[in-house]
């Protein structure tokens, strides 16, 4: 083989372009935010986003959170897959002006990526990951703003034993770490309260076809069946739950709690599901309808955990101000200094695991092809 | 008894959606021995076409099942005309210019407009599931702890009725003739005048058509689809078509129908996390066991 | 030695040389990064160029290999403690195992045919990573150490310091160049020897291969078990740097990246692939503002190369006559 000029041109393109491609630096200040942004659970995930993006809005409205910076937010998309979560949260860490992050959605996320966070020293807050492994890591750069799995678990195996009277359950998780916590907390919970649980089973998330698993069910004759996972699957789930002629009524956790379940399930189908969510009906809280304006007349409906990632968001904020210099060590000092933060989901202080002392848990039920909030367990 | 006969039921149902695809990967296998990767996209554009004219058309749940019927007729061709065009330009860009080249030349080209025609798909649509409105009734008929359901009952009579009609084409018309005359030897086929070229278009136009028809039943049955489900569903009819004996179209028929089974049953009875392993299972056993399948033939050995 | 190969030996050096002094040059950890991981997909392409490139052996479930090489270490890791230094040699074993495993059984197998099988397998392996409980099912493997080295200094006498290598990418880069330039330099000793020449012959012309005394099925294992033994290698680093594995990250998009890596730089040739893993994998980051469209273009692209130059850039004139004619095998 000869020695090829074509070949050497092209390495040296590819090396001017890439080294060309160098940053700049600028006096800003940054939040990160990460979640499933594109793929199959982006409805979710963009609620994330738009709440971080509203809060940071508004703070830039508001005057300068630190003198002599702009705050801005990073998006980075983690597609609810683990390896991206990480490789987010690298890039997070490696820019020095980022001095928080947001993030992330799911639990078989926020986990790995928390290592990373605490070996970087860069806070993370997390709005909606509920398994409760994560703040049990001894990181002291980890902060949950919702409840954990280990009482939602438990009080939607209540609430099923007590208000829906349902003696025999059976229970289907997607795998996940969120979905197989939750179910295992239920599944505990229930069985301590002497109720019965048929069966547990787990099933591959993207996938379509439940009706072999749903009629192996079906002869069962459970009260209820519990769902452990998000609104893609529980949709199906439910609608070939209907169509099997099963009666018994779907719960899941907050993964279901969302709008686009019942328009995928059909209205008729979902008539009568039941999800348990964290934190209580924002609608209902006077101090939120600011936020539910301002968000709707941006972005639209609210979503499942808008309010959460602005509560977040707006925590790490207040934080910044208080450590009144770009620093991520007075960011995580702050927040791990036992104060209380207000927020529209009401004042959030977070106990030495990180952990919110906010232990709120609502359940919702279908009526009339709505999400409709039942009570506060 | 009766889990058995609904598990049945569930297997045939999805089986006959598998049949529908294999035709296609059969078909164009048999006349120009290309494993043509991108048919499980036709079949998920079939399903978003269907999708797309109910929402242009602005169908509801018809409480009227004749009207929902005629609905039905219309999306179905609708989305055979647009797919079996779609099939045809697939096979003018992609697979014309390369049809003397080695097969692995040809396999990457066909994955590339896989990857074209999903991402096409996901640009327009968007990555989430999307969901198809009602436009049937909600009738079951239950048989004791067996439900059928009307949609079920649509699936098998659609794919029944075009699958004879398809036989019926291959074996007693003389397009069918000339289509057999050019899967056996393109150049005589052409001594004796037929058109191959035409023959060839015309046979991604039916198979694609076939597949088109499967999305949209599928569409409805499942009410949600994904720019991802051409993949699994491709792959799965292609085994079923290997099953079958590539080249020969009953042999697709039953071999969709067998798979089918396998997965309902084998979800049913072993594990339903399982599922998608015993399809591929079943495709590497055949391939290096049994290659030409149960009614095997055409594989003239060029190798 | 003659002045034409003089002049190459100082220019591969040369280029050897720039390669090591980059991170010197730009010091910005997400080129390096990018740089690094670029760095494993060139092994991944290396390898496969051998059983694709080099015996002609269709293989589209090759991230499974990769899978089996990152997952073995991150058990063994997780396990037993095994450290990255031990696991390489025993993934490279395990997985040249399998390969050897996934070959015996398609001796026979032909073509597209070929094709379909190990895509079978691939699936099949990334879902038994999916399902059961040991490999840490949908959520994957987490908390797998990063390589540590031990490097001697001086101090009061020869003592020796520990670097662990930790996340940031720096040590990583010169980790995988290593490797890059160890395995490129044995495929092109490899193309050049007896085993070599054997795969050449059987790719073209099986049959014929066989009457002239090549053990065909041998000279086929044997390329099985080399090219996945690098994925083993391949797969092993990537564990150790990103500290966790998923199923999800060894996917058929994966295998197909890589052999459009192999197809697109040239199959065969092992500059050609370099420069085709080296395009694959910086190009996205550099668009990533198309992000979106990237697979669409991929696709794009795998069509028209086909049909315009499917010898790929640095493919020779010998590759070009095998891939545009009608030939019997392949």
């Amino acid at each position: 083989m000869h020695v090829d000029p074509r070949k050497m041109s092209w390495l040296g393109i590819l090396f001017v372009v890439f080294v060309a491609g160098c940053g700049q630096q600028e006096p800003v200040i940054k939040i990160g935010v990460s979640g499933p942004f594109t793929g199959d659970q982006a409805n979710v995930g963009l609620t994330v986003l738009r709440g971080a993006k509203l809060a940071v809005n508004q703070a830039n409205l508001n005057g300068e959170v630190l003198p002599g910076y702009k705050l801005e937010l990073v998006p980075i998309d983690d597609q609810h897959n683990p390896t991206q979560a990480v490789s987010a949260a690298k890039k997070f860490i490696s820019d020095p002006q980022i001095l928080g992050v947001v993030g992330h959605l799911n639990s078989s996320c926020t986990k790995p990526a928390s290592q990373i966070y605490y070996n970087g020293r860069l806070a993370q807050i997390t709005p909606a990951s509920t398994n409760p492994d994560i703040s049990k890591q001894g990181y002291d750069t980890f902060f949950r703003i919702c409840a954990t799995d280990d009482l939602q678990g438990p009080k939607a195996a209540q609430f099923a034993f007590n208000e829906l009277a349902a003696r025999k359950v059976f229970i289907i998780d997607d795998k996940t770490t969120y979905g197989k916590g939750i179910t295992d907390e239920f599944k505990k919970a229930f069985a301590a309260m002497g109720g019965q649980v048929l069966g547990h089973q787990g099933i591959t998330q993207g996938d379509k076809d439940f009706t072999p698993l749903l009629t192996n069910v079906r002869t069962l004759s459970p009260d209820l069946i519990f769902y452990g996972g998000l609104y893609p699957e529980a949709s199906l789930i439910i609608k070939q739950a209907k169509d099997l002629n099963i009666k018994a009524p779907v719960m899941g956790g907050d993964g279901i709690y969302d709008v686009t379940l019942i328009n995928l399930s059909t209205p008729q189908a979902a008539e009568g599901t039941y999800a348990t969510m964290i934190g209580t009906d924002i609608r209902s809280l006077p101090q939120a309808q600011e936020f539910v304006k301002a968000y709707e007349s941006e972005f639209g409906d609210i979503g499942s955990y808008s309010a959460y990632s602005y509560d977040a968001a707006n925590i790490l904020i207040q934080a910044i101000k208080m450590a009144q210099i770009p620093d991520r060590e007075k960011v995580i000092s702050v927040l791990r200094g036992g104060g209380t933060f207000p927020g529209i989901l009401g004042q959030t202080k977070f106990d030495e695991n990180g952990d919110t002392e906010n232990e709120i848990v609502s359940v919702f039920r279908v009526r009339d092809g709505k999400w409709e909030h039942v009570r506060t367990v | 008894m009766e889990l058995f006969f609904q598990q049945l039921i569930n297997g045939l149902t999805i089986g006959t959606i598998y049949a529908l695809i294999a035709l296609g990967y059969t078909m164009v296998y048999g006349i120009i021995q290309l494993i043509n990767f991108a048919h499980g996209e036709v079949f998920m554009v079939g399903a978003y076409i269907g999708l797309t004219v109910i929402m242009f058309l602005g169908f509801t749940a018809a409480a009227n099942l004749p009207l929902a019927l005629l609905y039905l007729a219309l999306i179905l061709l609708i989305s055979m005309i647009v797919c079996g065009l779609l099939g045809i330009l697939i096979d003018q860009i992609a697979y014309r210019p390369i049809r003397n080249s080695p097969r692995l030349v040809a396999l990457i080209s066909a994955i590339g407009v896989s990857f074209v025609l999903q991402n096409v798909v996901m640009l327009i649509y968007g990555p989430q599931d999307k969901g198809l409105p009602q436009i049937f009734p909600d009738i079951k008929f239950i048989f004791g702890e067996v439900t059928i359901t009307l949609m079920q009952i649509l699936i098998f009579a659609v794919s029944l009725v075009l699958m004879v009609l398809l036989h019926f084409l291959v074996q007693n018309t003389q397009i069918g003739r000339a289509m057999r005359a050019t899967a056996q030897d393109h150049k005589m086929a052409r001594l004796v005048g037929i058109n191959v070229n035409g023959i060839i278009s015309l046979t991604f136009f039916i198979g694609s058509s076939m597949a088109a028809v499967g999305g949209v039943l599928f569409g409805l049955y499942y009410h949600t689809i994904n720019f991802h489900d051409g993949y699994l569903a491709g792959l799965k009819a292609f085994t079923a078509a290997v099953l079958g004996g590539i080249g020969n179209i009953p042999g697709a028929m039953v071999g969709g129908i067998l798979i089918g089974l396998a997965e309902g049953f084998g979800a049913g009875y072993i594990s339903s996390e399982w599922k998608n392993v015993f399809a591929f299972v079943i495709l590497v056993v055949i391939l290096l066991l049994k290659p030409t399948g149960l009614f095997g033939e055409r594989i003239s050995d060029r190798a | 030695m003659s002045q034409i190969r003089l002049q190459r030996h100082w220019i591969y050096g040369l280029i050897i040389f720039l390669c090591f002094a980059i991170p010197f040059i730009d010091r910005s950890a997400y080129h390096q990064e990018v740089l690094t991981t670029a760095g494993i997909y060139i092994l991944l392409a290396l390898g496969l160029n051998i059983i694709v490139g080099y015996a002609g052996l269709l293989n589209l479930g090759y991230a499974a290999f990769f899978a089996i090489g990152a997952y073995t270490y991150a058990s063994l890791n997780l396990a037993w403690h095994v450290p990255f230094w031990v696991a390489i040699p025993i993934a490279f074993v395990v997985t040249s195992i399998f390969g050897f495993l996934v070959g015996l059984p398609v001796l026979r197998v032909k073509g597209d045919y070929l094709a379909i099988v190990t895509l079978g397998f691939g699936e099949i392996v990334r879902i038994i990573f999916n399902n059961l409980e040991i490999t840490g099912g949908p959520n994957g493997l987490l908390g797998i150490a990063h390589p540590t080295l031990f490097y001697p200094v001086w101090n009061n006498g020869l003592a020796w310091a520990r670097l662990d290598f930790g996340v940031q990418s720096f040590p990583y880069y010169y980790l995988v160049l290593v490797f890059v330039i160890f395995v490129a330099y044995f495929s092109l000793r490899l193309d050049r020897s007896k085993l070599g020449r054997a795969w050449i012959a059987v790719r073209e012309d099986e049959v014929a291969a066989g009457c002239m005394g090549i053990p065909v099925a041998r000279v086929k294992l044997a390329a099985f078990a080399v090219g996945s033994s690098i994925a083993g290698i391949a797969g092993t680093i990537y564990a150790a740097k990103q500290g966790t594995v998923t199923p999800d990250s060894f996917d058929f998009i994966l295998s197909v990246m890589i052999l459009a890596m192999v197809v697109l730089g040239g199959l065969g040739s092992v500059f050609g692939v370099i420069l085709g893993g080296l395009v694959l994998s910086i190009l996205p980051e550099l668009l990533r503002e198309f992000s979106i469209y990237r697979m669409l273009i991929f696709g794009l692209v795998m069509i028209l190369m086909m049909i315009f130059r499917p010898q790929g850039f640095l493919g020779n004139v010998r590759r070009k006559y095998e891939l545009t004619s009608r030939r019997k095998y392949f």
